[in-house]
C-alpha cells in the first residue's frame, strides 16, 4: 500500500484529504507543519507528500527544500490557498503545484499519476 | 707833431667806431696805419679759436690770395713770438735770426728791412698781432709807437665787442630756433602730429633737406614710432646707428657722408634721443644746403643745436606718449563702461523670463543688437550630456539698425533674424575644433586666419563659415553647459581682444541665467514626474494593502471553503440518490464552487497574481530609483556613495524592486534630515543554494531605537507622523516574493544598514526563458529542480 503524507496546518483539510485518499486505497499520514512532515519523512518510507505552503514553525517551501535534500526521488505536491506562489521559482522544486479546491478530483488524479505502478 | 698824432688818432677812432661791418673796419684801419706811418705794408694776424696759430686776416695790399694765407704757430717767427710775449717789437732784417725766422713774410715783401710787431690784446685776451713792414731800415718814434699801441688797444676792444656780438647773435639764433621748436612741440599733444612737427622744424632750423625720427622699444627691438620729413637720400642710412664715442665728455652722435650715382655728396647727422624706460631713438638730419642749393657738411654748431633740440624733443614725446596711453586707457574704460551697461541692461531683461528658449532668444539679441554687444552673428550651442555632443540651440543675425531704437528695451519684443542651427551637432572631443575645445577647456577662443589652430569642425561644413570668430564657453559652477559663437563676417568689423573679454563676461551671465532656466524646467518636469510617481506609489501602496488583505482573506476563507466543499462532496457520495439531503448537499457544493470562483476573481482583480518579471540590471534599478529621490537628497544635502559590483541580471519585477529601493531610500533620507551620506553597495553573496546579489543601503542617521526595532517590518507600524507604516512591510513582502531577504543592521547613533539579498543563479537555470544572458560560470544546478 502506497504511503502518502498530508502536511497542512488546517485540521479539516488534513481530515478531508486523508478520508479521500484512504478511500482511494492509500496509507495516509498527517503532519501539522513542515517540521512534523520532515520527522515523518525520516521515519516512514513515503511514496508521496501533499504539502501546504503557509504553515507555522516551518513553512512548506523550507520543508520542500529539506525533503528534496533527503529524498530527491520523493514526489512532492504543493497544495496551497495561494495561487500566486505557482510563479515563484522556489516552489518549482515541487513536482506539482495545485491551488486548493473543494473539488479533489484534480488532486486525486495527480496522486494517481505519480503512484501508478 | 702833437696835432699830427691827434689827427691820426682821430682818424683811427673814426674808423673803428664807424657803422660798417667789423671786417671792413679792420680793413680800413690796417690801410690807414700803413698810410699814416708811411710803411710799405700793414698786416693783421688773428689768433685762431684753438689759440695755437696766427693767421693772416687782413693786408693793406688788399684781398689775400689763397697762396698767401700765411700762418705762424704761437711762438714762431716775429708774429708768433709777439703773440707769446705780448710786447711790441721792432726788428731789422740784418739782425741775427730775423731773416730766417720770418722767411714766410718775404712772400709778401721780398725786400723788407724793418718789421714792427704789436700785440692786439686787452687785459685778458690776445686777439692777434699787427705787423708793419718797410723796405727801409727805420725805427718808430715814440709818438708813432704810442699811436700804434693805442690803435691796437682800440682794435682789441672792437674785436672783443665783435666777438661778443657774434656770440650774442648765435645765442639769439639758437634761442629763436628753440623757441621755434618749443612752439612746434607745445602746439599739439597728438603724437603723430607732434612727430611730424619735430622733424619738419628740425629740418628747417638746420636748413637740411630732410629729417627723420625713430623711436625703438629696446625690449622688443620694434620701432615704436617713426616720422620723416623732406628728402632723405637713399644713399644715407634711414636709421643711423649711433655708437657711443670713445670720449666720455662727448655725447655719442652719428656723422656720415655718401656719394650718389651723379657724384653728389650727401651728408647725414644724427643724435640719440634718450628716454626713460625702455625707449630709445634717433633724430637725424640729411643734407644741409646753402642758398645756392649746394649740399654742405654739418658743422659742430649744427650738432650742438641738434643735441639741444633732442633734449627738448624727448620731453615732448614722452608727454605725448603718456597722453596717448592715458587716452587709450580712457577709451578702453569708456568701452568697458559701455559693455558693462549693456550687460547690466541685458541681464535685467534676462531676469524677466525663466523659459529656456525665450532666454536664448534674449541672449542672442543682446549679442547681436547694436546697442548690445553688436556682433553680426551669434549662435548658442548647448552640451547634451547624454550623447556628449554640442547641439545647436538658437542662432541669430544682427537686425538692421533702426534709428528709433532708444535702448535695449527693444529686446523684449521682436524676434531677431534667426539662423537655423537645430541640426548642428559637434561631438565633444578635442579633435573637433574650437567649439568642443572651448567646452573641454572651459576657456574662450579667438579664431583668426593667422592662428594655426583648426577652424570650425567638419560637422558645420556648409552650414556656417567665418574667417574670424569668437567662442565663449557657458560655464556654471566649473561646468561648461554650452558655448556662444559670434562673428562679424558680414560687416567685416574687426574682433578686438577687448570684445572677447566683454563676450566672456556676458557669457558668464548668460550661462547662469540659462542654467537657472534649465534647472527650472528640469525641476518642473521632475515635479510632474514625482507627482505621478507619488500617485502611482500611493495607489500601489493602497493596492498592496488591499491585496495583502485579500490574500490573507483568501488563505483564511479558501481553507474552510475547501473543507466545507470537500466534505459536502463526501456527504453527497454517501447520500442516497433519492434522498432530499442530496439537494441540500448539492446546494452547498455549488455555493462553495461559486465562492471559490469569486475568490479567484478578487485575487485577479487585486493584481496579486499579476507580475511583470523580466531581466534587469540591479545597478540600473538602483539608479532609476535614486532619480526619484534626488530632490530630497539635494534638499537634505545628502551625499550618495555608490559601489556597484559586476553582477548578472536579476529576474524580477522591476516595478516592485524599485518600490523596495524607493522605500528603503525614503527611510534613509528621513533618518538624515540634517544631511549625511547614503552609501549604496552591491556585491555577490555565495550561499549554499546558489549565488545571490546583495544590495546594502546605509544611512548615517541616528539608528533605530531598540524598542521599535522588532516592529519595523510589521504592517501599519510607523514612527512617523505621516506615512502608512507599510513601507518596510511592503519591501519585505516584495523581497520575499522574489525569494530574497531583507536584513537590518542597526547601530544606535551611527545609522542603519538594510541589506537586500536576491537570488540570481538558480532561477535563471530553472526558468529557461531565454532572456537575459547570464554567464555560465555563475549558474548552479538547483536542488530538486523540476526535470
Amino acid at each position: 500500500m502506497k504511503k502518502i503524507l498530508v502536511a497542512d496546518d488546517e485540521m479539516s483539510i488534513r481530515l478531508l484529504y486523508s478520508e479521500e485518499l484512504k478511500e482511494e486505497g492509500y496509507e495516509v499520514y498527517q503532519a501539522a507543519n513542515g517540521r512534523e512532515a520532515l520527522e515523518i519523512v525520516e521515519k516512514i518510507p513515503l511514496d508521496l507528500i501533499i504539502l501546504d505552503i503557509k504553515m507555522p514553525e516551518m513553512d512548506g517551501i523550507e520543508a520542500l527544500r529539506q525533503i528534496k535534500e533527503k529524498r530527491p526521488d520523493l514526489p512532492v505536491v504543493l497544495s496551497t490557498a495561494y495561487g500566486e506562489y505557482k510563479q515563484d521559482f522556489a516552489t518549482w522544486a515541487s513536482d506539482e503545484y495545485l491551488v486548493k479546491s473543494s473539488d479533489l478530483e484534480d488532486l486525486k488524479a495527480v496522486v494517481k499519476r505519480y503512484l501508478k505502478e | 707833431m702833437a696835432s699830427e698824432r691827434a689827427a691820426f688818432l682821430t682818424q683811427m677812432v673814426e674808423v673803428l667806431t664807424s657803422t660798417v661791418s667789423f671786417g671792413e673796419r679792420l680793413n680800413n684801419m690796417v690801410h690807414l696805419l700803413a698810410r699814416n706811418l708811411k710803411v710799405d705794408l700793414s698786416l693783421y694776424f688773428g689768433l685762431d679759436k684753438a689759440r695755437e696759430t696766427l693767421l693772416l686776416n687782413v693786408s693793406s695790399q688788399g684781398p689775400i690770395p689763397p697762396h698767401l694765407r700765411l700762418e705762424f704757430p704761437l711762438g714762431q717767427g716775429l708774429v708768433g713770438e709777439t703773440a707769446r710775449t705780448r710786447k711790441p717789437t721792432v726788428v731789422h732784417r740784418q739782425q741775427p735770426g730775423v731773416s730766417a725766422a720770418n722767411v714766410a713774410l718775404e712772400k709778401l715783401h721780398p725786400a723788407y728791412q724793418t718789421l714792427a710787431a704789436f700785440p692786439v690784446a686787452d687785459d685778458n685776451f690776445l686777439y692777434g698781432v699787427l705787423i708793419l713792414v718797410d723796405r727801409t731800415e727805420r725805427s718808430l718814434s715814440a709818438a708813432e709807437r704810442q699811436g700804434v699801441q693805442l690803435t691796437c688797444l682800440m682794435l682789441a676792444a672792437a674785436l672783443r665787442q665783435a666777438i661778443v656780438q657774434e656770440e650774442a647773435k648765435k645765442r639769439i639764433a639758437e634761442l629763436s630756433v628753440l623757441f621755434e621748436v618749443g612752439k612746434a612741440l607745445s602746439s599739439t599733444v597728438e603724437l603723430d602730429e607732434l612727430l611730424e612737427r619735430i622733424v619738419s622744424t628740425t629740418a628747417k632750423v638746420i636748413t637740411a633737406r630732410g629729417a627723420a625720427l625713430h623711436i625703438i622699444n629696446t625690449a622688443t627691438g620694434e620701432t615704436r614710432v617713426s616720422s620723416r620729413y623732406g628728402q632723405i637720400p637713399p644713399e644715407s642710412p634711414a636709421l643711423p646707428q649711433i655708437t657711443p664715442s670713445g670720449a666720455a665728455t662727448e655725447p655719442p652722435y652719428y656723422e656720415g657722408e655718401s656719394t650718389d650715382a651723379t657724384g653728389h655728396t650727401h651728408y647725414c647727422l644724427a643724435v640719440p634721443l634718450t628716454f626713460k624706460g625702455q625707449l630709445t631713438g634717433t633724430l637725424g638730419v640729411y643734407d644741409k644746403f646753402n642758398p645756392n642749393g649746394e649740399y654742405l657738411p654739418f658743422d659742430p654748431e649744427n650738432r650742438q643745436l641738434l643735441f639741444t633740440m633732442a633734449g627738448v624733443i624727448v620731453n615732448a614725446i614722452e608727454n605725448a606718449l603718456t597722453y596717448q596711453q592715458v587716452e587709450d586707457l580712457a577709451e578702453r574704460n569708456e568701452r568697458m563702461v559701455r559693455n558693462l551697461t549693456a550687460l547690466q541692461e541685458i541681464s535685467q531683461i534676462m531676469l524677466t523670463s525663466v523659459q529656456e528658449a525665450r532666454l536664448q532668444e534674449i541672449v542672442l539679441q543682446g549679442l547681436t543688437l547694436e546697442h548690445g554687444l553688436g556682433f553680426d552673428r551669434a549662435v548658442i550651442l548647448m552640451v547634451d550630456e547624454a550623447t556628449q555632443t554640442l547641439r545647436g540651440a538658437q542662432g541669430a543675425c544682427r537686425m538692421p539698425l533702426t534709428s528709433d531704437l532708444p535702448n535695449l528695451k527693444a529686446l523684449q519684443s521682436p524676434p531677431p533674424g534667426m539662423i537655423p542651427v537645430a541640426d548642428w551637432e559637434v561631438p565633444l572631443r578635442a579633435d573637433q575644433g574650437p567649439l568642443a575645445l572651448a567646452v573641454l577647456r572651459k576657456s574662450p577662443y579667438h579664431h583668426h586666419q593667422t592662428v594655426k589652430e583648426p577652424g570650425l569642425p567638419p560637422a558645420l561644413a556648409g552650414k556656417y563659415a567665418a574667417q574670424e570668430f569668437f567662442v565663449a564657453p557657458l560655464v556654471v559652477k566649473d561646468r561648461a553647459t554650452g558655448v556662444i559663437l559670434v562673428d562679424n563676417q558680414a560687416s567685416g568689423r574687426p574682433l578686438e581682444p577687448e570684445r572677447l573679454h566683454a563676450l566672456q563676461m556676458f557669457a558668464t551671465q548668460a550661462a547662469l541665467v540659462l542654467e537657472n532656466a534649465h534647472l527650472y524646467s528640469t525641476i518642473e518636469t521632475n515635479n510632474r514626474e514625482l507627482l505621478l510617481i507619488r500617485e502611482r506609489m500611493l495607489e500601489s501602496d493602497r493596492l498592496a494593502a488591499l491585496s495583502s488583505l485579500a490574500s490573507g482573506m483568501a488563505h483564511e476563507i479558501r481553507n474552510p471553503l475547501v473543507s466545507i466543499g470537500g466534505f459536502a462532496r463526501r456527504i453527497a457520495k454517501l447520500v442516497e440518490p433519492n434522498s432530499p439531503l442530496r439537494g441540500y448537499v448539492e446546494v452547498i457544493q455549488e455555493e462553495v464552487t461559486r465562492l471559490e470562483k469569486l475568490l479567484r476573481e478578487i485575487l485577479d482583480f487585486t493584481g496579486e497574481n499579476l507580475s511583470y518579471y523580466g531581466d534587469h540590471e540591479l545597478a540600473k534599478l538602483i539608479e532609476d530609483t535614486l532619480i526619484l529621490v534626488q530632490r530630497d537628497l539635494d534638499g537634505y544635502k545628502i551625499k550618495v556613495l555608490r559601489e556597484f559590483a559586476q553582477l548578472p541580471r536579476l529576474h524580477c519585477d522591476d516595478r516592485q524592486m524599485k518600490q523596495v529601493f524607493y522605500n528603503l531610500f525614503q527611510n534613509a533620507i528621513q533618518a538624515m534630515s540634517h544631511g549625511g551620506t547614503l552609501s549604496i553597495r552591491t556585491f555577490p553573496v555565495e550561499k549554499s543554494d546558489g549565488l545571490y546579489a546583495a544590495t546594502s543601503i546605509s544611512d548615517t542617521g541616528s539608528g533605530i531605537p531598540m524598542e521599535v526595532l522588532h516592529n519595523i517590518f510589521n504592517p501599519f507600524f510607523s514612527t512617523k507622523d505621516y506615512g502608512t507604516g507599510l513601507g518596510l512591510a511592503i519591501a519585505q513582502r516584495i523581497v520575499s516574493r522574489h525569494y530574497g531577504q531583507i536584513e537590518v543592521n542597526n547601530e544606535i547613533g551611527k545609522g542603519v544598514t538594510f541589506i537586500v539579498t536576491l537570488p540570481v543563479a538558480k532561477y535563471c537555470l530553472v526558468k529557461d526563458v531565454g532572456q537575459g544572458a547570464v554567464p555560465a560560470s555563475v549558474l548552479k544546478t538547483p536542488r530538486g529542480g523540476r526535470q
